[in-house]
């Protein structure tokens, strides 16, 4: 490009210098907010800064800064190339143009996607993604700090507005699909372990209030939660939201509060009934030989790390809870026979009986 | 003037005025409207990470913290409304589940305040006492403010080791908070760089990086970090646990000739602990470690001479005031004019000075007021008071173009003059230093030269001559870098001072000032070595010597009187003997703590310290400063001024009889140009030699080691400063 004129001082003969440097940050995720982001850039420790001021008024090194994505950027050379008519054909009224999304999760079809802003998600799934093996049960829209989307949403358009009145964001682009052997409780104690963990620590509501919701989330799914316990995250959730200094912090309870609003009914199982649908939280589950459907095939016996399951060849085998890790390699092992079907089960609630 | 300008706002239903660029909290501060906050303080950037200052705005989303928000005209704000005072308590609950909250929502807290009630089985009745920081913590406040009365998280104890390793303070971070004040004020305000935040999320801790102590990674232990967090996180070692001041003094700091302002804080009629003047125009509160550190544990010595003494042949033996003082009298004046010689401490008050000089040649009828300076610095007096007298103020620091350092490294002493250096530097002045190791100014330096003590005049020949045009290879680098005409300083260190090439090097810095224009700043450790010149605490040099013209004229002691005579009585005021000094065969101690081993004193008269005794000081900047009474006299000690005039009264009657400080006081003020005056500054311009000179080189052997430790009236302050040890051997390596 230097060649060319088209990068260094006075461009094309112009009076317009361009500079382009590349600088590598260490992947923090709350780098990625604007001013962490910022600090990074000028070799201080990437955390965030209240604003106002604003980057555009003083940003990198205390100089006005626009900061945009490569997404953005990317899309500029169509745009350029082909007019801003074109580009606006894309898209519905007020959220123009495309969008590039990682499709992934339980899905036939998993990959990167560009759709057109206002497509439906249940376009996406099921026409791009060519669909879920097992039933539907959710997407999480946006990445760790977005939301979580039931089946009722699958008609929900795609774009900024939408998605916000549903609760979550459009986020980073990123859309996880799961169907029926996720657990949502888990789900939700899954991101929250990583903005935790990811919080830069420097306020109060996020790096004390993540962990609070963590642990109590921790606590539904190991059976030890308590119906106050969804209050107390909806609390911790709006505290959060509202006093939390950066985006992070203000997204970090999103898949707790939509999961929450959505998904009622398996916190309480899980809580109340202590039973996990998805058989996912192992504190809540059991794994037992039938006995009328072993055919002591000797396959569990082989993959199971701990030398839990026991029993000599064509006999029904025995299986030692005590010694159990619920690894669940036995249990997707155990195929042998089509007509005994699994032989091996996982009970949820067997525990409290 | 230009009038500052004013933005009017809308705080709680109350239109107000507020400077303009403040932030919310300021304003709200300034017009008395109390928002809790506890990572926002004065001096330091704002952070906003407690989020508990949070307030509404109208046109801006949400609850912006007010400590971060600039005003804007027009503004509407509210500070209390239902959902604020909601989201600070809920904010406030999950910042106490990190901290322990026993000291905040203990049932028995009145009955205990009151009634110091307990209910364990005990026969005495005790308060609990878990934080160094009951009763003086912000979070006991904030709390009290933000009206929470519980709190109903569990409480994550983080289970981080107390760390006690490095000197001085004690770390426990699991009292924490996070607010960021100790980082800020240490990279901000301090210019250190000790202190950053570790880790992320939860695990985030403060500490230096890379898991090093705070000596290894070149803290200056300047306190300041202790000073500003608002827990019990950071707590000095000697006055952890004593609580609450019951007041606070203000003072002068002994140490070094900077004289910053000290706050003493006094509890139970001792000194335990001390603070920074952040509002002391001279230092502004800069304050290094022997001010902040040094102080208590010196002045409350175990060692600390209580009673007269007097060596027997059988050993020593107390003895009341009355006889002490006779039997001094007795052998002074036994001894006579010729075989005595009295020795003053340049770090004595200058009322001290002033009587002492009175009683040498009023009472004794001596020229020999000899002094640790005229055998540190031989022949070579003449040169550095020159350099001393004519040393610019710190604050010309700031607006300089180029800044030169010789031998000087402000780690442990001259803080607020190396703070002023980093300040410049970080502006975009030119600094360049000299030193025979790496130094603390070398981070932000232009230029770091390293080389041998014995270089450095043949490198300063070459500065000169690059800035006259014609630069000699050697110093090429820096050369170009200063430029005639441009307002430049040259900062000379202890190191320079004692070094064996001071003359050459004193030559050098007379020639760029005289010459070149350079501004001169000298850092020595003789306190009042302005009141010595002023006092006329020196042979040949009487009192009000440093005229009102500003202009001083100076013997050479070697001239005055002989520096090698021993003589019969030597009289040491506030002053440790040591091998450069004649012998006597009868010598009389008076000072606060012992004299070093090998030294018997026959006769020993215990002294008060500065924060007992009052008096002034003048600093190197030529402000009179005051020491004020913070403490009742230690055991039997008296002042300075008390003992020698009570020992003058026993040799000549009515020669020298002061009954209070203000008898001197009002002397002085006769007597020496500047001190009656409002701006209690004396004044400076010309230094000028008078008599003989003495032979060419020190006649007293090698001068003074450059790496000597810091002392306070001849005594090394690590002899009773625990944390000085560590600091002393740190300088060394
Ligand atoms: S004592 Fe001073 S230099 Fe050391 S960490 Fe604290 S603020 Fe920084
Ligand atoms: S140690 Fe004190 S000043 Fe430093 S962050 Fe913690 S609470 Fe704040
Ligand atoms: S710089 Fe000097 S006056 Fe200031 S605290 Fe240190 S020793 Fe005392």
């Amino acid at each position: 490009m230097r060649e060319y004129g088209l990068l260094g001082s006075n461009i094309l003969d112009s009076d317009f210098s361009f500079e382009i440097k590349i600088k590598e940050g260490a992947g923090a995720f709350v780098c990625g907010e604007e001013t962490a982001l910022i600090g990074s850039i000028e070799g201080k420790r990437g955390m965030p800064r209240s604003r106002p001021p604003f980057p555009a008024i003083a940003g990198l090194f205390g100089s006005p800064t626009i900061i945009n994505n490569v997404e953005t950027l990317g899309t500029l050379p169509n745009i350029l190339r082909n007019g801003p008519d074109w580009y606006t054909r894309f898209g519905k009224e007020g959220n123009r143009g495309t969008k590039t999304f990682s499709l992934v999760g339980k899905i036939r079809r998993p990959g990167l996607i560009e759709v057109q802003l206002g497509t439906t998600l249940r376009e996406i799934i099921f026409d791009i993604g060519g669909g879920v093996q097992k039933p539907f049960k959710a997407i999480q829209t946006g990445g760790p700090s977005g939301g979580c989307l039931s089946e009722e949403f699958l008609d929900l358009t795609v774009d900024y507005e939408s998605l916000a009145s549903a609760g979550s964001i459009m986020g980073s682009g990123g859309l996880i699909v799961m169907d029926e052997d996720t657990c949502i409780v888990d789900l939700a104690k899954y991101f929250l372990d990583f903005t935790q963990k990811e919080s830069c620590g420097k306020c109060v509501p996020c790096r004390v209030g993540t962990k609070h919701i963590l642990e109590i989330l921790q606590r539904i799914t190991e059976g030890e939660g308590s119906p106050d316990d969804l209050l107390a995250l909806r609390t911790l959730g709006d505290t959060i939201k509202k006093g939390a200094l950066c985006g992070l912090g203000q997204t970090a309870p999103n898949p707790v509060l939509t999961t929450l609003r959505y998904f009622r009914n398996e916190y309480l199982e899980h809580i109340k009934d202590h039973t996990c649908r998805a058989t996912v939280c192992k504190s809540l589950i059991e794994y037992r030989v039938i006995k009328e459907k072993c055919t002591g095939c000797q396959s569990c016996v082989r993959v199971c790390p701990t030398g839990a399951i026991t029993g000599p060849r064509s006999e029904p085998h025995n299986l030692d809870a005590s010694k159990c890790i619920k690894c669940r390699s036995c249990y997707e092992i155990c195929r042998y026979d089509a007509i005994a079907g699994d032989a091996i089960v996982i009970r949820t609630a067997e525990r409290q009986s | 003037m230009t009038k500052e300008k004013k933005v009017s706002i809308t705080i709680d239903n109350r239109k107000v005025e507020a400077k303009a660029k403040t932030t919310i909290l300021q304003a709200a501060r300034d017009n008395n409207i109390d928002i809790p906050s506890l990572c926002a303080l004065e001096h330091l950037p704002s952070y906003g990470a407690c989020r508990l200052c949070v307030v509404e705005v109208d046109g801006i989303r949400g609850f912006p913290t007010s400590c971060t928000t600039p005003v804007e005209d027009g503004m509407v704000i509210r500070t209390d409304t239902a959902e604020v005072r909601t989201l600070r308590q809920e904010v406030l609950k999950l910042l106490l589940s990190e901290h322990p909250a026993s000291c905040l929502f203990c049932e028995e807290q009145t009955d205990c305040k009151n009634f110091q009630g307990t209910i364990r089985k005990v026969g005495v009745t005790t308060g609990c006492r878990y934080c160094p920081n009951d009763d003086m913590c912000e979070l006991q406040e904030v709390t009290k403010k933000v009206g929470l009365t519980e709190t109903s998280y569990p409480v994550y104890y983080r289970n981080f080791p107390v760390e006690k390793e490095d000197p001085f303070y004690d770390r426990d971070y699991n009292l924490c908070l996070l607010c960021g004040r100790c980082v800020r004020v240490c990279n901000d305000v301090r210019l250190n760089g000790t202190l950053s935040f570790k880790q992320r999320g939860k695990m985030t801790t403060i500490g230096p990086a890379f898991g090093r102590s705070h000596l290894e990674a070149g803290c200056e232990f300047c306190g300041a970090c202790v000073a500003v967090c608002p827990t019990g996180a950071l707590s000095a070692k000697a006055s952890k646990w004593s609580g609450k001041p019951d007041e606070v003094v203000e003072s002068t700091c002994p140490y070094c000739p900077i004289g910053c302002t000290l706050d003493l804080k006094v509890k139970a009629g001792e000194v335990v602990d001390v603070s920074a003047d952040y509002d002391s125009p001279t230092e502004h509160g800069l304050i290094c470690v022997k001010g902040r550190f040094a102080i208590p544990e010196y002045v409350l010595s175990p060692d600390r001479l209580a009673r007269p003494t007097i060596l027997k042949p059988e050993g020593y033996d107390f003895l009341p005031w009355e006889e002490a003082l006779d039997e001094a009298a007795a052998k002074l004046k036994a001894a006579g004019p010729k075989n005595t010689f009295v020795v003053v401490s340049p770090q004595l008050s200058n009322e001290d000075l002033f009587v002492a000089q009175r009683f040498a040649r009023e009472v004794i009828g001596t020229e020999a007021i000899l002094s640790s300076v005229i055998f540190d610095l031989g022949s070579d007096l003449r040169s550095f008071v020159d350099l001393v007298v004519m040393s610019e103020q710190i604050d010309t620091i700031e607006e300089t173009k180029g800044i030169l350092t010789i031998g000087l490294d402000t780690t442990y002493g001259f803080t607020p003059l190396g703070i002023a250096v980093k300040k410049a530097a970080k502006k975009g002045a030119i600094l360049v230093t000299v030193s025979e190791h790496e130094c603390n100014l070398d981070m932000l330096s232009e230029e770091a030269f390293q080389s041998d003590a014995a270089k450095w005049p043949e490198f300063m020949d070459g500065i000169m001559k690059s800035m006259s045009g014609n630069g000699t290879r050697k110093s090429k680098a820096a050369a170009p870098l200063f430029k005639k005409g441009d307002r430049n300083v040259v900062i000379i260190g202890p190191d320079a001072v004692f070094s064996g090439k001071r003359k050459e090097i004193f030559e050098r810095v007379l020639a760029m000032r005289d010459n070149l224009g350079w501004k001169v700043i000298v850092c020595h450790p003789y306190t009042n070595l302005m009141g010595m010149l002023a006092m006329g605490a020196l042979p040949g040099l009487k009192p009000g010597g440093l005229k009102s013209d500003g202009v001083l004229k100076l013997k050479d002691p070697a001239g005055v009187v002989d520096l090698k005579q021993n003589r019969k009585v030597g009289y040491f005021i506030g002053e440790a003997p040591s091998p450069e000094m004649p012998k006597c065969e009868y010598l009389i101690y008076e000072n606060a703590l012992p004299a070093p081993s090998g030294f018997d004193p026959n006769l020993i008269l215990p002294a008060g310290l500065f924060t007992e005794s009052p008096g002034t000081t003048i600093s190197s900047e030529g402000k009179i400063l005051t020491f004020n009474r913070a403490s009742a006299p230690f055991a039997e000690s008296k002042p300075d001024w008390w003992i020698i005039s009570g020992i003058a009264a026993r040799m000549k009657k009515g020669a020298l009889k002061y009954s209070s400080l203000a008898a001197i006081q009002s002397e002085i003020k006769k007597s020496i140009p500047g001190f009656s005056g409002k701006e209690r500054r004396v004044p400076r311009k010309k230094v000028v030699m008078e008599g003989k000179a003495a032979a060419a080189g020190n006649p007293f052997g090698p001068c003074r080691d450059a790496a000597a430790p810091a002392a306070f009236r001849g005594v090394p302050l690590h002899d009773h400063v625990a944390g000085m040890k560590a600091i002393e051997e740190r300088r060394h390596k």
